[in-house]
């Protein structure tokens, strides 16, 4: 997927003035707020299994070069074909190859992060295979030639409208509002492609290191299609998804649809592994795996090794106020939100994404509701700093936060600033907030209003109302 | 060295050399919950998944079964030719309804009638409301995968307390294919709302086997 991420504020500012994403946002998060939070309140064990499912991902990310290989061992055993990419273009290389061994002309895939990272579809294309995205959302996203703005609700800023003229001009659909309506043709006409595709694509929500499987969580259903159908399943992975015993899996079903959507589980799990075996009536035929690595072991190196833990469950970009306002094209990727805000400049460098750590508020409810405790408020600091000393600040910035840490340090002066700027604040700007600054505090303003100083400070309120008179 | 071999090199270096695996698996709660409770939780759980539950004597779960098949529009059933169960319904289902019985192959070539899938569970769990199916034995996937309504034959004494139970059987020698189904095929893909029958099933029926229960339909 093409990468924008240092578009940030043009890109938000485009996404604050589309009336039809800021409905299609505010009804969505906060839909996926309510239901997650009352999951987690009618779950009792839910902050004791946060807690196991953290420290089991610690555990992994601790051994992964031990967990990897006995999964790599484990799924060879049973017949799977296991591939390893270090980057996105030897992804698309042997993505591409495997489609041409295989004598693959249609490919039926299901939602798949990783796949977008590497952009393979464009490569399966470009090797002569249609690749038809079967979740619902990716499908409409597809048909529309835009990209996902939600992990798990990819097509969340389109209307119905807009989806039933899509599926008039590109499956000779008629027009309808119905919903169940324009379901049921996407279900008829990519039904017709799981019956026919020659390989199922899918990516994978867990790799069990013990028994060798790739497990799917889908709700559709598409994801136990793609890889019951079509004789050739391919599932493309990041080498963090182990977990270490299948043992460990229903700690991780317990908590992944309860964060992403507030069900108990969703409709389907699927747990594959291998091959079909001798006289079993379907499965695929042949297996392949492709391990994404595409900096992942890099990260793993590194401060930000606790972020390839998360399980993609996207509770953290629901919750965020960035987010909520801008959605998920906003930043430029194909992760969005806190989650994106950190993993995109970890996968592509800093200098390509340096504007997304900015892009949040630090208030800490993504950290609130991460199912395995991904201290994420930390890591965008962290990242601010690295950027900092990496010279991506422009001297604006610098000068301002260095202004404003002296400040921060005397209380005197605090104060004092505080007096005046309360009595020139309420006059210049009528009590009606900021909303642009010379140089260099116009770094601050130009996607920022800032409130109008308080005509009497927090401090001198407290003093008054303790009883305390200077 | 080749790529797989880059990989590992990086990985260790990254992870330290801390060699062997520490850790041991998150153990689940003991279940030694009576029958009766984890029967009762999975129809709570299952229902609340968008499932309908019939339970009771065969003759009156055929005839709402029937009711239910006729609403949707189902005209032919089909089920594993080697589960006997599924069979058994099925065909005592074909006078209820204007029914006929047909082949998991016949409907995967493409046939264009509404279809009800009939198959035996082999596992349910209570804590969530699912019902298993796997490829194990050569089992046929196809009744909970391409048919319209899934109807699956939940035996009482098939219900486990937990998914760990349900998945402690398979690790060992997994099949290829290990299911947990729970409610119809869902999307909520166009403006939030949520609309059954995405890919899989449009609705998911439990017959639950359980002599010691009264009769009747649970609806979500």
């Amino acid at each position: 997927m093409e990468l924008n991420a240092n578009a940030f504020g043009r890109n938000a500012r485009k996404a604050l003035l589309d009336k039809t994403l800021q409905e299609a946002l505010g009804r969505t998060t906060g839909r996926f707020v309510a239901h997650r939070d009352a999951a987690a309140a009618a779950y009792p064990e839910f902050e004791a299994t946060r807690e196991s499912a953290s420290r089991i991902k610690r555990d992994v990310l601790d051994h992964l070069d031990t967990y990897l290989a006995r999964f790599i061992e484990e799924a060879e055993k049973r017949g799977a074909i296991v591939h390893v990419a270090r980057d996105a273009a030897q992804a698309r290389e042997i993505a591409a190859r495997i489609a041409r061994d295989e004598g693959v002309t249609l490919a039926v895939k299901s939602k798949s992060m990783a796949s977008e990272e590497v952009s393979f579809n464009e490569a399966l294309q470009e090797a002569g295979v249609t690749v038809v995205e079967s979740d619902l959302g990716e499908f409409i996203i597809q048909l529309a030639g835009e990209a996902p703005s939600h992990i798990i609700a990819p097509a969340v800023h389109k209307t119905r409208e807009e989806i039933s003229r899509l599926f008039e001009r590109h499956l000779g659909e008629p027009r309808t509002d119905s919903i169940p309506e324009l379901v049921g043709m996407a279900r008829r006409h990519l039904r017709a492609k799981f019956l026919s595709a020659g390989m199922g694509v899918s990516g994978g929500n867990f790799l069990v290191a013990d028994t060798g499987s790739v497990v799917l969580v889908t709700n559709e259903g598409n994801g136990r299609m793609g890889t019951v159908l079509p004789r050739v399943h391919l599932a493309v992975v990041g080498i963090e998804k182990v977990i270490p015993r299948m043992a460990d899996l229903p700690t991780f079903l317990r908590l992944l649809p309860r964060s992403a959507s507030g069900q108990t589980i969703s409709s389907y799990v699927s747990i594959v592994t291998g091959t079909r075996h001798a006289g079993d009536p379907e499965g695929p035929d042949r297996m392949h795996i492709l391990l994404l690595d595409c900096g992942r072991s890099a990260i793993l190196e590194g401060k930000y090794r606790e972020i390839l833990k998360c399980v993609r469950c996207a509770a953290c970009l629901n919750v965020c106020p960035v987010y909520q306002s801008v959605g998920g094209h906003a930043y430029g990727w194909v992760y969005s939100g806190p989650i994106g805000a950190v993993l995109t400049p970890l996968l592509v460098g800093l200098p390509e994404a340096a504007a997304l750590p900015d892009a949040s508020t630090l208030c800490g409810a993504c950290a609130d509701v991460c199912p395995v405790k991904i201290p994420l408020p930390d890591f965008l600091l962290e990242l601010r700093s690295d950027a900092r000393e990496q010279g991506l600040k422009t001297p604006g910035e610098i000068a301002a936060m260095k202004g404003y840490a002296g400040v921060m340090k005397r209380a005197g002066l605090l104060e004092a600033i505080e007096r005046i700027a309360g009595v020139l604040g309420q006059f210049f700007t009528k009590g009606k907030g900021i909303t642009g600054l010379p140089y260099p505090f116009s770094g601050w303003t130009e996607r920022r209003d800032f409130p109008a100083p308080a005509a009497q400070p927090f401090r001198k309120l407290w003093k008054i109302r303790r009883g305390v008179t200077r | 060295m080749n790529e797989r071999e880059e990989l590992f090199r990086r990985l260790s270096a990254a992870c330290g050399g801390h060699g062997i695996a520490a850790g041991k698996p998150h153990p689940g709660e003991a279940s030694g919950t009576p029958e009766g409770d984890r029967v009762a939780q999975f129809a709570k759980a299952f229902t609340a998944a968008g499932g309908f539950l019939l339970r009771g004597p065969l003759e009156t779960a055929l005839s709402d079964l029937g009711e239910m098949l006729r609403a949707e529009g189902v005209t032919a059933l089909f089920f594993p030719e080697d589960d006997a169960a599924a069979r058994e319904i099925a065909e005592a289902l074909v006078p209820f309804g204007p029914f006929h019985l047909t082949t998991g192959a016949e409907v995967r070539g493409g046939s264009a009638a509404v279809t009800a899938g009939f198959r035996t569970a082999e596992a349910a769990i209570a804590e969530t409301g699912t019902i298993v199916e796997t490829s194990a034995g050569g089992k046929t996937l196809l009744p909970g995968l391409i048919a319209d309504v899934h109807v699956s034959i939940v035996p009482a004494a098939s219900v486990v307390a937990r998914m760990d139970e349900a998945l402690a059987a398979f690790t060992a020698d997994p099949p290829r294919n290990i299911s947990f189904l729970t409610g119809p095929s869902k999307t909520a893909d166009i403006e939030q709302t949520l609309t059954v029958g995405a890919h899989g099933p449009k609705k998911a029926i439990a017959l639950l086997q359980w002599e010691d229960t009264p009769g009747g339909v649970t609806s979500p």
